[in-house]
């Protein structure tokens, strides 16, 4: 038994089972296959990065994590100018390509697009380890790479495959192309410091031709080299905000822009291409590239990275006090009185009769320093300053008269070029105010105060002082300025409702005092007099007619020549009640209340009796003015078409009629009832249905007991629409075209109209775009005069793109850069003139050191045996501080070898 | 006072609907519109109702793609008189029946007026159906059914001859309003997410740039 050895125990690996490297090999053809397939019905899910369209897969060998990435150009400039040149060449190898330095483009940027700018491929795949993880060992790099040949030779797909190895960020790659016969090894070196021979072109090529080993002499190898040099020295043209001292506080303005300069690094990089390399000449010693003699210049700007933003930071400001519970009372602590305690009735009687418009602001003034018992947060000058913008009526030379400005404004509008044809159209969907109302300009002062007059406290301040003012006006029956006229416009915003809803109040005060006055001493005067009001003969008539205690009050003209149905007596319109107002939040009650009462027939009922005190007093106001009427005449009026006229004539030549059916309706019929139980009493001694004094003391209380986050809550709309009309202000200044900025500042209109709704807005990205635009502006054209290729060009790179210099430094451009180095080389000189050397070096040239230099080697070799076809080889060395790289693709014959 | 109620309870409890829409129906003075509104929600018709006091609605909740949609229709009064109460409820309104009567030449005449109406107080978006009723009387009509559609093509809106008392098209009016009004939303909800919670119950019916609102109101 025990000899008997068990076979199938013994030869237990099952050879069918296909290894862990099998399943990872084929999966990746899978994949690879797959994206094929997707291209060809072109309907893949693809990631657009800038021009990159990236697919992305995961794989897995064993239990290790991969990504396997395609990257593919969008727009394939490089294959159009490839096919057009390069058509007759037997081999196509996707690294014989002619270009050697791309334009850089930032908005382009993916994370392996650096293999394209090395290599000038335009489509490849990447195998990357997920997470950060390198793969440092030499086997696992090994078996990778293995993997890739494999893939790589048995689809025959055309396109590199590369594997990233060592540490993430070091960007290295190895790979391998294979097709045409050739097989393209693309080898990757990356160091902290290279050979020092090799940071220059005669290194370099020695090191090239070595690696090549071709049996037979080298064609003469093709050179591009292209030096690069940073700016971020900017001298005296360190670009400055205009306005940024807090000292002259331009109180009608939002802040705007960034403190520091936006642009931190001008690239400038001079570029040869295609040389022979027998004929240039750059070692240590002696270099026949100096940047003057390029034959191609191009620049580029580096930004700083979130720089502060004025306007952007101070609309986060409220955004941050959104949260802010506290009340302005709590805020100013002593300082502030609650109004209660505040306004001493006995005031009242010793204020003149007539206020002064004048003494208004002083009075401001002087109830500040009369409850001084703490430090007011503002400083007495500067909130004089501030209310007499915010109230300009106060003073009759007043700089920012409401109105003023749009006048002027649009006077300019009509030579404007600005990015909107109207930018107040754009507007139209905010929920804000008016441009420049007070409303507006409350919503800027209390910017300025949050923002640079002592944040919160100062805006409790302001806030404060702003009730009073309010509390003063409506106690002065004194209008408010920089309103729109009329009933509050439910379009606009709370705040602005509330305002308008104040002064309609003030407006109804006066009228309502002014009729009393009038009222009164016509009481006093004969009653002749009085009626004479409406002189007609048939009021003489009609009061004759009606006894004393029924005579015909309030009126206010005759409708047309009809008359009452009984009497005969003309039938007059009645003066009625001025309508009910409301802000939205009251009518939001309203509709509430309405809507609770459910949809049935009683709840319908009880609506109609809860909206019918207009309707009532109405018929009350009828009744007074036409005694004798009855409901037939109030609906001929009120309701015409529930008057059914007749062919024949009454008594008083008018056709008769009858009543429509609904208003005879016997069953709850609430106008019938109404009437009946309405009284003949004129609109002035109705009980009126607008409570002005009520309505206006409301109104103060909703100002009064906001907490610092309702504040904000009401004028961050308002701060939205100011905020995005200074940007659009901003970028019309700025005379480069802007291409996005009409984009750019639509979706944040977008946005900011969703804000008037809904609180959140951050405009800072665009902000420091345009101060990003003037700072280059200021640099390339210090003047500031109109040029349109500067402009052109600025708002070229502002958007992250590289640009060409035609002309080098004969053009302005170039001109500039070429100073702005030689003034930062003189100082450069100044500061190390004991050190003779580099004295010497920077005497040569205006342009330091290069920070960067990239040479592109190229040639074609018979490889790897003497009767090999003639295959492309490619070097591409990147030197800096930082990194040595040499980015290599050396291929083989694989057909004869 | 509405909570202590039972049946107001009922109501508010009654929030299982995926939209609301606010309609408005708009138009002079007796050209149907409560008889209309009646028809449409109730299915009666009643040939005179007493004329509507300032305003008043009702609900109805149809089903458009699987979806709750809860009509609050609000019916107006036309009187002139009434004008200043009923703008006030045109904000927040998404779509307005405008109402003319056929057998009346005023209230065809007036319709530019009350476009213009909802042009001032509504907000952009709002969609318009324009309605010529009591299209049952044929031997009254004044207003010829291509005028009426002419009017609709010039003001840009879509048009139906109804009638509230033979129940014409009643149902097809709100039907199709309810469907512009969905496309205009999904046409709108890339650019602007909080239609869709606005559907719901919320900001952009009530236009309010307020937080959380007292949120069993039952609507």
């Amino acid at each position: 038994m025990n000899e008997e050895i068990d076979d199938s125990e013994f030869y237990h690996q099952d050879f069918t089972t296909a290894s862990e490297w099998e399943i990872f090999i084929a999966r990746m053809e899978e994949i690879i296959n797959q994206w094929k397939t997707d291209e060809q019905n072109s309907e893949a899910p693809i990631q657009q990065c800038g021009i990159w369209e990236i697919q992305t897969e995961k794989i897995t060998f064993a239990d290790f994590e991969f990504n396997l990435l395609f990257y593919r150009k969008k727009n394939d400039f490089a294959d159009t100018s490839e096919s057009s040149e390069e058509n007759e060449k037997q081999t196509k190898s996707p690294i014989d390509t002619l270009y050697d330095f791309e334009l850089y483009n930032e908005n382009d940027y993916a994370e392996h697009c650096c293999l394209s700018s090395w290599y000038g491929l335009d489509e490849y795949y990447i195998l990357t380890p997920t997470g950060n993880v390198g793969i440092t060992t030499e086997s696992k790099i090994k078996t990778l790479l293995s993997s890739a040949y494999v893939v790589s030779s048995s689809l025959n797909c055309e396109r590199p495959i590369f594997i990233q190895i060592r540490e993430k960020w070091q960007r290295c790659y190895l790979g391998v192309y294979e097709g045409d016969g050739i097989r393209t090894n693309f080898e990757m070196v990356h160091l902290r410091k290279g050979p020092s021979h090799c940071y220059y072109l005669n290194g370099l090529l020695d090191m090239f031709k070595s690696k090549i080993m071709s049996p037979s002499s080298l064609d003469c190898v093709t050179v591009s080299v292209q030096l690069k040099y940073n700016l971020s020295d900017f001298g005296s043209f360190q670009w400055k905000q205009d306005h940024l001292d807090h000292e002259n506080l331009d109180v009608d303005i939002l802040p705007f822009g960034v403190t520091v300069d936006p642009v931190s690094c001008l690239v400038f990089k001079a570029s040869w291409n295609h040389l022979a390399d027998n004929l240039v000449m750059d070692s240590e010693g002696h270099s026949d590239f100096d940047p003057m003699t390029a034959p191609k210049w191009s620049c580029l700007v580096k930004m700083t990275s979130e720089p502060v933003c004025l306007l952007g930071d101070s609309l986060l400001e409220f955004l941050n006090n959104l949260t802010g519970n506290s009340t302005v009372y709590d805020m100013l602590g002593d300082y502030a009185a609650l109004p209660s305690v505040e306004s001493n009735p006995l005031d009242l009687l010793t204020e003149p009769a007539v206020p002064t418009i004048t003494s208004l602001l002083s009075k401001a003034a002087r109830r500040s320093s009369k409850s001084n018992r703490g430090n007011p947060p503002i400083a007495e000058s500067i909130l004089v300053s501030l209310l007499y913008y915010l109230f300009p009526d106060a003073d009759e030379n007043s700089g920012f008269p409401y109105g003023g400005k749009e006048d002027k404004e649009n006077s300019e509008k009509t030579n404007e070029k600005g990015i909107f044809k109207n930018l107040e159209d754009e507007f139209k969907g905010f929920k804000t105010c008016s441009k420049d109302s007070l409303t507006w300009r409350l919503s800027i002062v209390l910017t300025h105060a949050l923002q640079s007059l002592g944040g919160v406290k100062a805006l409790a301040h302001i806030w404060y002082e702003f009730v009073q003012e309010m509390r003063y006006r409506w106690e002065k029956s004194m209008p408010i300025p920089g309103l729109a006229p009329g009933f509050p416009d439910l379009r606009t915003c709370l705040l602005n409702q509330k305002l308008q809803m104040l002064n309609c109040c003030i407006e109804r005060k006066l009228s309502r005092e002014n009729s009393q006055t009038q009222f009164d001493s016509a009481e006093n005067s004969d009653d002749e007099e009085f009626f004479d009001c409406w002189s007609e003969k048939t009021e003489e008539e009609s009061k004759r007619k009606h006894s004393l205690w029924n005579q015909p009050v309030g009126r206010l003209s005759r409708f047309g020549d009809m008359k009452l149905l009984k009497t005969g007596d003309p039938l007059y319109i009645p003066i009625t009640q001025e309508p009910v107002l409301k802000t939205e939040d009251q009518l939001e009650e309203d509709t509430d209340v309405l809507l609770k009462l459910g949809s049935n027939a009683e709840a319908t009922e009880l609506r109609a009796r809860i909206m019918s005190a207009s309707l009532l007093s109405d018929m009350e106001s009828f009744k007074a003015a036409n005694p004798g009427s009855i409901v037939e005449d109030f609906i001929r009026w009120y309701s015409p078409r529930d008057w059914v006229e007749e062919e024949e004539l009454d008594e008083w030549g008018q056709k008769k009629g009858h009543l429509s059916p609904r208003m005879l309706i016997e069953d709850n019929n609430i106008w019938v009832q109404m009437w009946e139980s309405a009284k003949p009493v004129p609109a002035a001694r109705q009980k009126r249905l607008f409570d002005d004094t009520r309505e206006a003391e409301k109104v103060l209380q909703f100002l009064d007991f906001r907490t610092i986050g309702q504040i904000c809550q009401l004028t961050i709309p308002v701060l939205a629409h100011c905020a995005i009309y200074r940007l659009a202000e901003e970028a019309h200044l700025v005379s480069a075209e802007l291409a996005d900025a009409a984009v750019k500042i639509q979706s944040l209109l977008r946005h900011g109209e969703r804000i008037s709704r809904d609180v959140k807005f951050q405009p800072r990205r665009f902000e420091a775009f345009v101060q990003e635009v003037n700072s280059l502006q200021y640099k390339f054209n210090p003047s500031g005069a109109q040029n349109e290729t500067i402009s052109r060009m600025v708002a070229y790179m502002v958007t992250g793109k590289e640009v060409e210099i035609e002309d080098k430094d004969n053009s302005e451009v170039g001109g500039r850069i070429v100073s702005m180095f030689t003034e930062v080389q003189k100082i450069a000189n100044l500061v190390s003139n004991e050190n003779s050397e580099s004295a010497r070096s920077a005497t040569k040239s205006v342009f330091p050191a290069p920070a960067e230099k990239e040479f592109v080697l190229r040639v074609n070799a018979v490889k790897p045996a003497s009767y090999s076809a003639k295959c492309p080889q490619f070097l591409k060395a990147v030197v800096n501080r930082q990194e040595f790289r040499l980015a290599g693709a050396f291929s083989d014959d694989i057909a004869f070898f | 006072m509405a909570g202590a109620d039972p049946k107001w309870q009922k109501d508010a409890a009654d929030q299982n609907f995926d939209y609301m829409f606010k309609l408005l129906i708009i138009g002079n003075s007796s050209v149907g519109k409560t008889s209309f509104l009646f028809r449409y929600a109730d299915d009666s018709f009643t040939s005179a109702f007493v004329s509507t006091v300032g305003i008043d609605f009702k609900v109805k909740t149809v089903f458009r793609h699987d979806k709750r949609v809860k009509l609050q229709i609000w019916d107006t009064a036309g009187q002139e008189r009434y004008r200043t109460i009923t703008t006030a409820y045109y904000r927040g309104a998404m779509g307005f029946i405008l109402m003319y009567d056929i057998t009346n030449e005023e209230s065809f005449n007036s319709v530019q007026d009350w476009v213009t109406q909802i042009k001032t107080y509504s907000w952009d978006n709002a969609q318009v159906i324009l309605v010529g009723n009591k299209c049952d009387m044929e031997d009254d009509r004044v207003v010829s059914y291509e005028r009426g559609k002419m009017l609709a093509e010039q003001l840009g809106v879509e048009f139906f001859e109804t009638s509230a008392k033979e129940n014409i098209n009643v149902k097809a009016v709100f039907e199709r309003l309810v469907d512009i009004i969905c496309d205009k939303m999904s046409d709108s909800l890339d650019t602007d997410p909080t239609l869709m919670s606005g559907g719901a119950k919320g900001q952009r019916l009530t236009d309010a740039p307020q937080g959380p609102q007292a949120t069993n109101c039952n609507c």
